[in-house]
């Protein structure tokens, strides 16, 4: 096709599906209040972005959490089992 | 009278047949046989109910129970079955195509398996047919991992076979359906069961087995691995003890510590391993939760998550097969070499699979089990398992793609794979079409879950493409994404392992068997020490008993004498045991054989005249 996907590009490509996708969320629940609350069970599901939210904290607590279990505790040389 | 054969029997017995052909027809007959055992299954399918009864020792064995849950599992392994075996299609050795078939074959008698005596059998054959497979990859860490798998799966199996015979001496039946619970030792049975099932099913504390044996497995049998053993156990608890509620809080918690436990691997294949258990949780807290929706779930996940696992290991196999490497310190930069962007592409269909994006098989079926969890009312359960989803996007379908066909960012690390004279191996081609056939079921399914839904055996009312779940999915993807782009840095391998619930018993493993062999011998070896010197010193007395009791008389004198000393008479003994021990065993002493007779002669009449005398002089 010719065209060269620069990384710039894809970044703002990148960009604009971030924001869609918090607008949709919040266009769709605002427009239809009642029928989304009837679908929920759980109030957080009414907050528009909440899974973005979700997602990125969620990530990074992975993160950050399981590297701490690992240094700290869980992690050893490859040789461990062979010398102990 | 049925015209069709049970289809575990197909894989069974035609595994008996595989060594004797050669060539190219052994290649065809290996990929006839999962399609002939496919159409089998479908004319069972028209005709529901329980069929090959075999009496036995009074109890009626059941081999063919045939209803919608049993069909739906034996159509997904199945069609697994032919996708691995087209991949393991290269494969010259045949005990390895042999073992894979009776693991195959077996895994269908679980399924179809109507009573506990069958159930049984073909659990055990599971376990060591799936030993072998992962044996055949010869080396030190597989032969070693190999023997702990077999003896996870060896407790596994005598605790489902102690349960089982506890139920049948309770209840007097065979029949597997669902088992009592509650708490009390009277659910002893059950909790055994429950035990056997839970093992297979590798729910941590006791997944261990997993992690640890299935990396280590050859490349093909390792796709055949993922498959079997843990659905089969879905399965059996699906029928045994659904709605039974721990499961949901076994499961949600197996979701997130799969997760967890991923982040800090170095082997691609054990991170992998580590999302087979955070997926089964997926299904384990489905069958907990046990309304329709959720059992629905369960199964639908496991029938996609075959498909996407076979298709990630088989992925993650050819990266090995072509670079003989599976570490994430040891690979990197490879989207440059021939097949790799193939590779790379098809392993990122099963990746977006497993991370739930709209349009592929993940989407339709994790969402049902979360969604069941929140019609059950679970908040604590669906974050947990929408947060174990974060997880699976962070490490399937980032942390795997970019550090192994992504060069590191970081200059100064050269790049791993040197030259294109390093990727030498071209990968057989059978192992791209299995995997493409295996991506296309994963697209199909997506983009047209109805083909899944409609073979689930309670009516699944479910729609996944609302526009509120492709929100919500979109943004928990994209933004997880967003958080490990700016983490990215922290994700490298590093060359650890980590340690896991098997530390218990490789460690005291170990200890117990230096206990074994060091104290406990050396005590055992002690005593048998002291008996042969108390055997020994019978055997001296007897040598000449009238001068050993001599000695001993003159020992114990000497003893008593000793503190009397000087005395005449204690050097006299004590000269005189010297000299006599020294001379031992000396002349015994012989008497002429009329002494010897006389001797025997009175010993007779003294007991002629006791004999005589009974009654009348004494009793």
């Amino acid at each position: 096709m010719g065209i060269k996907l620069e990384q710039r590009h894809l970044f703002g490509i990148l960009c604009v599906c971030l924001a869609a996708s918090i607008l949709v969320d919040v266009l769709v629940k605002f427009h239809g209040q009642a029928e989304a609350q009837a679908h929920t069970a759980f109030l957080w599901q009414t907050i528009p972005g909440f899974s973005a939210i979700y997602g990125f904290v969620g990530c990074v607590l992975i993160i950050v959490v399981s590297k701490a279990l690992g240094h700290l505790w869980l992690q050893r040389e490859e040789d461990y089992y062979e010398k102990h | 009278m049925i015209e069709w054969v049970h289809p575990g029997l197909i894989f069974i017995l035609g595994a008996l047949l595989i060594p004797v052909l050669k060539g190219r027809w052994k290649k065809i007959y290996l990929l006839l046989l999962p399609i002939a055992a496919l159409i089998d299954l479908l004319y069972m399918s028209t005709s529901k109910g329980v069929f090959w009864r075999i009496p036995l020792l009074g109890y009626e064995l059941v081999f063919g129970r045939v209803d919608q849950l049993s069909l739906v599992f034996g159509y997904v392994f199945t069609i697994a079955a032919f996708c691995m075996t087209l991949y393991a299609l290269h494969v010259k050795e045949d005990g390895q195509h042999v073992s894979a078939f009776l693991y195959v074959g077996s895994t269908l008698g679980v399924v179809f398996a109507g009573d506990l005596f069958t159930l049984y059998l073909f659990w055990e054959v599971m376990a060591f047919s799936s030993l072998f497979l992962i044996w055949y990859r010869k080396t030190k860490a597989s032969s070693e991992a190999g023997f702990r798998y077999i003896m996870v799966h060896i407790f596994g199996g005598i605790c489902l076979l102690a349960g089982i015979i506890l139920h049948v001496q309770n209840t007097g039946s065979i029949a597997f359906n669902s088992f009592n619970w509650g708490t009390g030792w009277g659910y002893l049975p059950s909790y055994l069961i429950f035990l056997g099932f839970i093992i297979n099913a590798a729910v941590p504390p006791l997944h261990a087995w997993l992690a640890d044996a299935y990396p280590e497995a050859t490349i093909t049998g390792a796709v055949f691995l993922t498959a079997f053993t843990t659905k089969s156990a879905i399965y059996v608890l699906i029928r045994g003890f659904s709605g039974v509620e721990i499961l949901i809080w076994l499961g949600a918690i197996m979701a997130v510590y799969g997760v967890i436990y991923a982040v800090l691997e170095n082997d691609i294949r054990r991170l992998l391993a580590y999302h087979i258990i955070s997926q089964v949780g997926y299904m384990v807290c489905g069958v907990g939760i046990g309304t329709w929706m959720a059992i629905d779930g369960s199964i639908a996940h496991a029938f996609c998550h075959i498909l996407y696992k076979a298709l990630l290991f088989m992925g993650a196999g050819v990266v090995i097969e072509m670079t003989g490497r599976s570490k994430f310190t040891e690979l990197g930069g490879l989207y440059k070499y021939k097949y790799m962007p193939l590779t790379f592409w098809l392993y990122m269909i099963g990746a977006f699979s497993i991370s739930g994006f709209p349009l592929f098989n993940g989407f339709v079926s994790k969402t049902m089990v979360v969604e069941a969890s929140a019609m059950a009312e679970l908040p604590i359960v669906w974050l947990l398992l929408e947060g174990a989803s974060i997880g699976t996007f962070l490490h399937t379908g980032l942390k795997v793609p970019y550090l192994t066909w992504f060069g590191r960012r970081d200059k100064d690390k050269e790049p791993v794979v040197e030259s294109k004279t390093e990727v030498v191996k071209e990968p057989p081609k059978n192992m791209f079409v299995a995997m493409g056939i295996t991506a296309f079921l994963c697209v199909f399914i997506g983009v047209y879950p109805q083909a899944l839904y409609g073979i689930l055996p309670y009516p699944a009312n479910y729609n996944p493409y609302t526009v509120s779940h492709i929100i919500a999915m979109s943004q928990l993807l994209l933004f997880t994404f967003v958080a490990f782009w700016l983490l990215r840095g922290m994700l490298h391998g590093t060359p650890t392992i980590t340690l896991d619930t098997d530390w218990f018993y490789r460690v005291w493993g170990k200890k117990f068997i230096w206990f074994c062999e060091k104290p406990l011998i050396s005590f055992a070896d002690s005593i048998d020490e002291k008996v042969r010197r108390i055997a020994d010193s019978f055997v001296w007395f007897s040598k000449n008993p009238p001068v050993a009791s001599r000695i001993m008389m003159l020992t114990v004198s000497t003893v008593f004498l000793r503190p009397f000393n000087p005395n005449p008479l204690y050097t006299r003994y004590a000269n005189d045991l010297e000299e006599l021990r020294k001379l031992y065993p000396a002349e015994v002493h012989r008497l002429a054989i009329g002494s010897g007779v006389l001797l025997v002669l009175m010993f007779f009449i003294l007991y002629l005249i006791i004999y005589l005398t009974y009654g009348v002089l004494w009793v």
